[in-house]
């Protein structure tokens, strides 16, 4: 005796391909259950962040798969590795380009994915579970920002990751010994990088894939929240397929092409190889951390500092997480619910004054003091970079200068210009027989390479 | 026959959904094929000075070959066979048997390359005596610079009549 609904089988009797496997498989009933999900209210462009959220997710599964294929997690090849996908393998750039900006772009469509949940209620009862385990998704994604910032090993990678990880050390009591686990030992090295890429590559993908599943069984039972107005919701009521579904792929369509546009048009070039021995390089985190970063610049000092490091953050997302039981007002209704509102717009006025006042600062133009400005010029003017090179520019015959400030002081640099036989023998340099000003500037402008 | 709207919007996004897949698939396999299909062009290796060798007694002299994998650069010792033939004339031997592969060796008193895997053996030139090997000793381009033997180290596909650089 069958047991086949001849209504659900019948939409795709004109596919004798489909019709051979559903006849086997009985796959009507599943896509009944996958897409036939009734959305109160009908389909809307408002509802799209979420599948654009789990499509950059699947994105950055297949492009992350993809750089494991030439990426070695270790300190001594790396950079390597990774210069080598960027500039030798065919369509490298492309792929490690739609990995670096779909990881962007999956802050960007989680951010918009939770204010919509948030503005429409939609965490209220009965989606708390829904809106919990998406918290924890949220927090996964930044998890897998800052596993993945330190794989390229440069210079940036490296240095934004021991500022990272320090910031573990401010945990009160515990804190020294947190760092050691995140780092894998005391120092920042081979362990740490292969615990972050088994974390970024491994553990956090199959988390994200249980939680992702998780998240949507719990939409399935309770279904979606449509609008905020119970009325309108429960007036219409459209299926999932086809419109919705429809929808969310053009809008999909839409943000993937924003995508492989950065991906294709905006460069991002490694910084120099991770030099654990130039403590001086000023890392700068990825764009989506920097609000946090100007925060942080508020909290100076062995009291204050945990309280932004450890206390801020952790009451933030207990808070995120709770919010279903502090916000107990039934209605959905924005009007109805001012605080909530209010809550939420002082907190993204919040953070994106601190993402202003952060960019500001990164983009301003660094002020140059008038004598290393005149040593510049003087090192243009004599041509000092046809043989020398600065962070990638300039010849290679003499030293790289790029961390000269850090190896000589003025009064050796200075003798050195005047006679750099004296100082190094056998060294090509023509000596400079320049008066004392100019010599001043031009060690000014050295002084400051570091 | 106009399709339902049903129809209509499962066929968009299906279209929405293979230009996507196509826009990643076309870069994703040569990402991964790409580097796999790359042909290495060997460079010249110091194989020693030309001085040293007698006519018609073969000496394995060592080349420093420098292997870059990707990202990865080794260096690897090969031992090419070279032979000045009466003529005057030089040979170098790519130092695997041309049947399976193995190292064969020049015995001085047979006169002969023989080969210790299934008997392959060659003459002074190169050419199969006896055994099993389809092809005569893989030859290796070479040139000489003042004094010195320079060659392109190549290793070849074993066990065909056609010498296929791998």
């Amino acid at each position: 005796m069958s047991t086949d609904d001849p209504k659900e089988s019948s939409v795709h009797t004109k596919s004798s391909l489909w019709g051979w496997v559903d006849s086997r498989l009985k796959l009507g009933s599943v896509r009944h259950l996958l897409l036939d999900e009734p959305i109160p209210g009908g389909a809307s462009w408002v509802y799209v962040f979420g599948s654009i959220t789990l499509f950059f997710f699947v994105l950055q599964l297949v492009t992350g798969i993809l750089l494991t294929v030439y990426y070695a997690p270790t300190p001594d090849h790396a950079y390597d590795s990774v210069q080598y996908i960027e500039h030798q393998v065919t369509f490298g750039w492309f792929i490690r380009g739609l990995h670096h900006w779909g990881a962007s772009a999956m802050v960007v469509a989680i951010g918009l994915h939770m204010l919509q949940v948030y503005l429409y209620g939609a965490y209220k009862p009965p989606r708390e579970l829904m809106w919990m385990a998406g918290v924890a998704l949220f927090l996964l994604v930044l998890m897998f920002a800052f596993t993945g910032y330190l794989l390229p090993w440069d210079q940036k990678a490296y240095w934004a990751t021991q500022v990272g990880t320090n910031m573990i050390g401010t945990v009160p009591f515990v804190g020294d010994w947190l760092v050691k686990i995140a780092r894998g030992g005391a120092e920042l090295g081979a362990l740490t990088l292969s615990r972050f890429f088994s974390l970024h590559a491994l553990v956090f993908p199959w988390l994200t894939v249980g939680l992702i599943g998780l998240h949507l069984f719990i939409l399935r039972r309770v279904g979606p929240a449509g609008p905020w107005d119970e009325a309108r919701a429960k007036a219409v009521s459209e299926p999932f397929y086809p419109r919705q579904v429809f929808i969310d792929a053009v809008a999909i369509l839409g943000a993937f092409f924003i995508v492989v546009a950065m991906a294709v048009w905006v460069p991002f070039p490694l910084a120099d190889r991770a030099d654990p021995a130039a403590s001086d390089f000023v890392p700068l985190p990825e764009w989506y951390f920097l609000f946090y970063y100007e925060m942080l610049r508020f909290f100076k000092g062995p009291l204050l500092e945990p309280v932004g490091t450890v206390i801020l953050p952790a009451l933030f997302f207990a808070l995120l997480f709770a919010l279903p039981f502090i916000d107990r007002q039934k209605d959905r209704r924005p009007v109805k619910r001012p605080v909530a509102l209010a809550a939420g717009a002082g907190f993204l006025v919040v953070v994106f004054l601190l993402l202003g006042v952060s960019l500001r600062r990164v983009w301003s133009v660094p002020t140059m003091p008038p004598e290393v400005a005149a040593g510049k010029t003087l090192y243009e003017k004599l041509q000092c970079s046809a043989c020398h090179r600065i962070h990638g520019e300039g010849g290679s015959f003499g030293p790289n200068l790029s961390y000269v400030g850090t190896k000589h002081d003025r009064e050796w640099l200075i003798r050195h210009f005047k006679n750099p036989q004296a100082v190094v023998p056998g060294s090509a340099m023509p000596p400079f027989d320049l008066d004392a000003p100019s010599l001043d500037a031009l060690a000014d402008y050295l002084l400051t390479l570091k | 026959m106009t399709p339902t709207r049903r129809e209509f919007f499962s066929l968009l996004t299906g279209w929405i959904a293979a230009a996507i897949g196509a826009t990643l698939a076309v870069p994703a396999v040569g990402y991964f094929i790409g580097p796999a299909l790359k042909r290495k062009t060997p460079g010249w290796l110091n194989a020693g000075a030309i001085a040293g060798l007698s006519t018609d007694q073969p000496v394995q002299r060592e080349v420093v070959a420098e292997t870059v994998e990707g990202w990865y650069t080794t260096q690897s010792t090969k031992g090419v066979w070279v032979v000045k033939l009466s003529t005057g004339e030089i040979q170098v031997y790519n130092p695997h048997c041309t049947h399976l592969g193995c190292a064969y060796a020049w015995n001085p008193d047979a006169h002969q390359f023989q080969c210790p895997c299934h008997g392959g053996v060659y003459n002074l030139d190169g050419r199969v005596i006896a055994g099993p090997p389809p092809r005569p000793l893989d030859t290796l381009e070479y040139r000489v610079e003042g004094d010195t033997l320079e060659v392109k180290y190549e290793d070849y596909k074993s066990g065909t009549h056609d010498k296929t650089p791998l």
